[in-house]
């Protein structure tokens, strides 16, 4: 191991310092030789013959010094480093294949580092809290459905607490929404953890001030108390190093502080107001126990197999004992991060299977490259000829390809990675909402990991193997090697075989297939955007306003007080009140009677009179509310253009009826299951957003808290202001919180939208270029492959249309062939997908353009090797044959 | 090839050199090559330059070490002097070469024509 370490040693300074010792060698050397001769004079030799005969012994000076030097340095890190070289002035020189192949594989190498990043700091992580490898979640598994449930009836819970010994400070906790009022700061709707006093000691962070929850607070009757985090005992109580005892409220109740945790802790997922999860039976009504997340720490020298087996050994409550259970349900312990996302799979097999079709994103990008790679290869047959007559071995130059192709791909990695690296986040929160940055799960931790550089390094092997090594053994295969190694002339012995002539024509059909529908769809995401809201958004305050307390009864008539003294705020054009604020409405399974089409999705809000005066919404038809409309048990409803659209379809929208599906998410749970009639239908608004909505009447003071829209022009500063001053000269129970321009929540949802339409518009053009470069390849071999014919043409005076025409006619008959079967293809995705319906938006004309796109980017491609046709010297190319 | 004559086995040329420096002392590179011929006394082929090559691995392994002197002659050359650890590993080689040696011969003694 010693004499190993130290040839390790020795090779490195030799391959670092490899001419410090030549000199020295070649001194030996020559010591050797007059030794040597020398010692055969004395043997009765004659100089001249004891001096070759000793040069005869040692062998090949050159050689020997090579020999030397490989034995010396590290000689394959050597040509490695060459290859290196070679591939970098390759890069520079087939510039077009650098930029498309580059952009092609940094796209797909950074969406297979982002899935697998992403991937990998929702669950294939440990908890950072102490062992936090040990904490682990227990919840239902439905064996019938194979998915797992992330939260237990509290009966479960309560069983599982008292009886399991192979888990300690076993916990349980439940997110919900509440109302925060808050003496120094914002009162708006927060995320509050309803947690079991078990889960501060499961994560052993000592607060910052005062307590955590303990078991008594659990106790029936016990005083509400609250922990906060650090943010809010900043923001809310002004650091106030006496906030112990202090009260916030939540939902109307006032909770004592009695803990501060410092800034990081968010435990269980992201959190930073704790209060206590009650779990006797007696705090709730029957059969209104709500479901909870259980946690818990493994005991020490248990496994995972060793809880599972206990708990799988204890078991779930039988249906009859729980409400809605399933006699499917059998318990799992899985580790903590897999139970928060359940919908990630953790299983290693399944998570595997998922970078394995990941990594396939590879292959359509770099099978392009592949086929330019290959004609490349072809094309520099000389040079290849010439190194296999210099000696070097098929491997070797494959081998050379290979890295040629991996210094691209190593640059394309590095992209894709740094790209991983910014948007992995962002991407989290489109395949998963609710895991975004903003929310993110307190050991989500994007910065690069060791295992994502590895990963996003074999996706650069395995790009590498695909876009270069296949096609470098293909163009050097048995057959090629008898061309190579002849040094034939240009023009003969080259092939593009029928697979690749397949290949590119296929290319050509798919481009032509998918772009319309990619067209649509890019102009769909990006709309909104370029076209704008088409109403003056920047000139609207949105905020809530809401009640401290449990007493709201007064808050209709202080609602229409604040209205009636803001009108004469100058600067103010008009207010509004809804229920959510604009563009943040809460979505709902929506039925509509007499449609065949199953239950859509639409947002729901509650809007007062003036609701779409203000916002200059248009009507197209029925009517806007009227005064009966806001009588209490009325149930008409208006709905937008996009509904109707997408919704309602088939027929007059007017007079139909409409339902919350059996669920009602969204929609208040008493008016669940309640038909409601369409009296008008108003334009989108914001436009262009192509959102289902759907409004409800709203009269003054029957909903608490409600939201302020207020149009004030550049006047945003001093109406906040006011608006506040109003609601606490009125009451103090009065509160105006979380005051933010309609703008800005606008294009705040717009960004993310753009974002994925950049990367649908990058893979458009990609594709797109790949067509380009491919038609490029084949006219290119085209030209190369009939020189002398083209010579010999030129010479007997041959027009240049009908050269050109008679060169690339026969060529271009496989590409007419893909052009021609895409374009049925599109015409069949257009008329059987309906785009609209993911997002997409209908272009007029679309096929006819795609056509003209594609037939423009196919002259592009032949511009190159039609000049260079016309340019060929007939007498030149009648000499190389 | 002459008849009778065959090429050093592969990797037993390190031994014969290791060997060739425990029993002389410090030797030049062509007084190596010099001696394993002399003790093969012609049955094997020492290509000259695989011994310098030899000695380029044995030197980074620290099992001998170089320093310039004066030849018998007077001439500049290159001595190499085996190491402690080139002892060290020459006898677990010689221990080793004998033991495989020794069965090799057993097995080719046993391994003769069945008698009928």
């Amino acid at each position: 191991m010693k004499a190993f370490l130290h040839t390790i040693v020795a090779r490195l300074l030799g391959f670092l310092r490899p001419k410090d010792f030549d000199p020295d060698f070649d001194r030996e050397l020559e010591a050797h030789l007059a030794v040597a001769a020398e010692d055969k004079i004395q043997r009765s030799m004659s100089p001249e013959q004891a001096r070759r005969m000793a040069r005869m012994e040692l062998g090949g000076l050159a050689q020997l010094r090579e020999a030397a030097r490989a034995a010396r340095g590290l000689p394959w890190l050597g040509g490695f480093w060459l290859d290196v070289k070679l591939g970098l002035r390759m890069l520079r020189k087939s510039w077009g294949l650098t930029l498309v192949g580059g952009l092609a594989m940094a796209v797909a190498i950074g969406l297979g580092t982002s899935v697998f990043a992403i991937w990998n700091a929702l669950v294939g992580t440990t908890l950072p809290l102490a062992d936090g490898d040990r904490v682990v979640a227990i919840q239902p598994w439905d064996a019938a459905t194979q998915t797992a449930h992330r939260d237990t009836p509290l009966a479960d819970f309560r069983r599982w607490r008292d009886v399991l010994r192979s888990v300690t400070d076993i916990g349980a906790t439940r997110r919900t929404e509440r109302n925060l009022i808050t003496p120094d700061g914002p009162a708006g709707r927060v995320s509050v953890a309803e947690m079991s006093a078990s889960g501060f000691q499961l994560a052993r962070v000592q607060p910052l001030l005062g307590r955590p929850l303990i078991q008594d607070d659990e106790r029936s009757g016990a005083e509400p108390v609250v922990v906060i985090g650090h943010d809010l005992w900043q923001s809310g109580f002004s650091a106030d190093a006496a906030v112990l005892g202090r009260r916030l409220q939540l939902d109307g109740t006032f909770h004592a502080v009695v803990g501060v945790m410092p800034q990081d802790f968010a435990f269980p997922v992201n959190q930073r107001i704790w209060t206590t999860l009650r779990s006797n039976p007696l705090d709730y009504a029957q059969d209104q126990e709500p479901e909870v997340f259980v946690f818990a720490r493994l005991a020490p020298g248990v496994t995972l197999d060793g809880a599972q087996a206990e708990v799988t050994t204890i078991g779930m409550l039988p249906p009859d004992a729980v409400a809605e259970a399933n006699e499917h349900l059998q318990p799992r312990v899985v580790p903590y991060a897999a139970g928060v996302f359940t919908d990630v799979p953790s299983n290693r097999w399944i998570g595997g299977l998922i970078f394995f079709l990941v990594a396939l994103l590879l292959v359509p990008p770099c099978a392009n490259i592949a086929i330019l790679v290959y004609a490349r290869t072809v094309t520099r047959a000389e040079e290849f000829a010439a190194r296999y007559a210099l000696g070097a071995s098929r491997g070797r130059i494959v081998l050379q390809i290979f890295v040629e192709v991996l210094v691209l791909a190593a640059a394309a990695g590095i992209a894709g990675f740094l790209f991983a690296r910014q948007f992995a986040g962002q991407l989290s929160r489109i395949v998963l909402p609710g895991s975004g940055p903003q929310n993110a799960p307190f050991w989500m931790d994007f910065s690069p990991s060791f295992k994502t550089v590895l990963w996003a390094a074999g996706l650069v092997v395995l790009a590498a193997a695909i876009a270069g090594g296949v096609p470098a053994l293909q163009a050097t295969g048995r057959r090629r090697q008898a061309g190579l190694q002849s040094l034939r002339t240009r023009g003969t012995g080259m092939r593009l075989g029928k697979t690749w002539t397949a290949l590119l024509a296929l290319q050509v059909a798919l481009s032509l297939a998918v772009l319309p529908s990619a067209l649509e769809m890019t102009w769909g995401i990006f709309r909104p955007s370029i076209l704008g809201p088409e109403f003056a958004i920047e000139e609207f305050l949105t905020g809530w306003l809401m009640m401290e307390g449990s007493d709201t009864s007064r808050f209709g008539n202080l609602q229409a007080e604040v209205v009636g003294q803001l009108e004469t705020q100058p600067g103010l054009s008009g207010m509004t009140v809804s229920a959510a604020a604009v563009m943040e409405e809460p979505q709902a399974d929506i039925e509509v009677e007499g449609s065949e089409a199953a239950a859509s999705q639409a947002a729901i809000n509650h809007v007062d009179d003036v609701f779409f005066d203000l916002f200059d919404a248009r009507f197209l038809a029925g009517r806007g509310f009227d005064a009966g409309d806001f009588e209490p048990g009325r149930t008409t409803v208006i709905v937008n253009r996009s509904f109707v659209e997408e919704v309602v379809s088939d027929g007059n929208p007017l007079g139909r009826r409409v339902r919350y599906g059996p669920r009602g998410d969204g929609g208040p749970v008493s008016e669940a299951r309640v038909w409601y009639e369409i009296v008008g239908v108003v334009d989108d608004f914001p436009s262009n957003n192509d959102r289902p909505m759907m409004y409800h009447p709203m009269a003054p003071g029957t909903m608490h808290p409600v939201s302020l829209a207020l149009r004030v022009g550049s006047a945003a500063g001093p109406v906040a202001r006011r608006l506040q001053q109003i609601a606490r000269a009125l009451d103090p129970a009065l509160r105006v919180g979380r005051l933010r321009s309609l703008g800005e929540i606008y294009w705040q949802r717009k960004s993310v939208d753009n974002m994925v339409g950049l990367v649908l518009a990058a893979v458009m053009l990609i594709v797109l270029l790949f067509s380009m470069a491919g038609m490029y390849a084949l006219m290119a071999f085209t030209v190369a492959q009939r020189w002398r014919e083209i010579g010999l043409r030129s010479a007997l005076g041959a027009p240049p249309r009908r050269l050109v025409a008679g060169i690339f006619g026969r060529a271009l008959v496989p590409l007419a062939a893909g052009a021609v079967s895409g374009g049925l293809m599109a015409l069949l995705i257009e008329s059987n997908v309906q785009i609209t319906r993911a997002g997409g938006r209908n272009i007029p004309g679309v096929l006819p353009a795609s056509a003209a796109l594609m037939i423009v980017v196919g002259l592009f491609a032949l511009i190159g090797p039609a000049r260079r046709a016309l340019r060929v010297d007939p007498a030149e190319a009648l000499r190389d044959g | 090839m002459p008849d009778g004559q065959s090429p050093i086995l592969q990797g037993t040329l390190d031994l014969m050199v290791l060997k060739t420096l425990e029993q002389l002392g410090p030797l030049h590179g062509y007084g190596i090559a010099r001696r394993i011929e002399q003790v093969g006394e012609r049955a094997l082929i020492v290509n000259q330059g695989t011994v310098y090559l030899c000695l380029v691995r044995l030197v980074q392994k620290k099992w001998i070490t170089a320093q310039w002197g004066a030849s018998e002659n007077n001439r500049k050359a290159k001595f190499y002097s085996i190491t402690r650890a080139g002892r060290a590993q020459l006898k677990a080689e010689t221990e080793n070469w004998a033991r495989i040696s020794g069965v090799i011969g057993r097995v080719l003694q046993l391994a003769g024509p069945r008698s009928a």
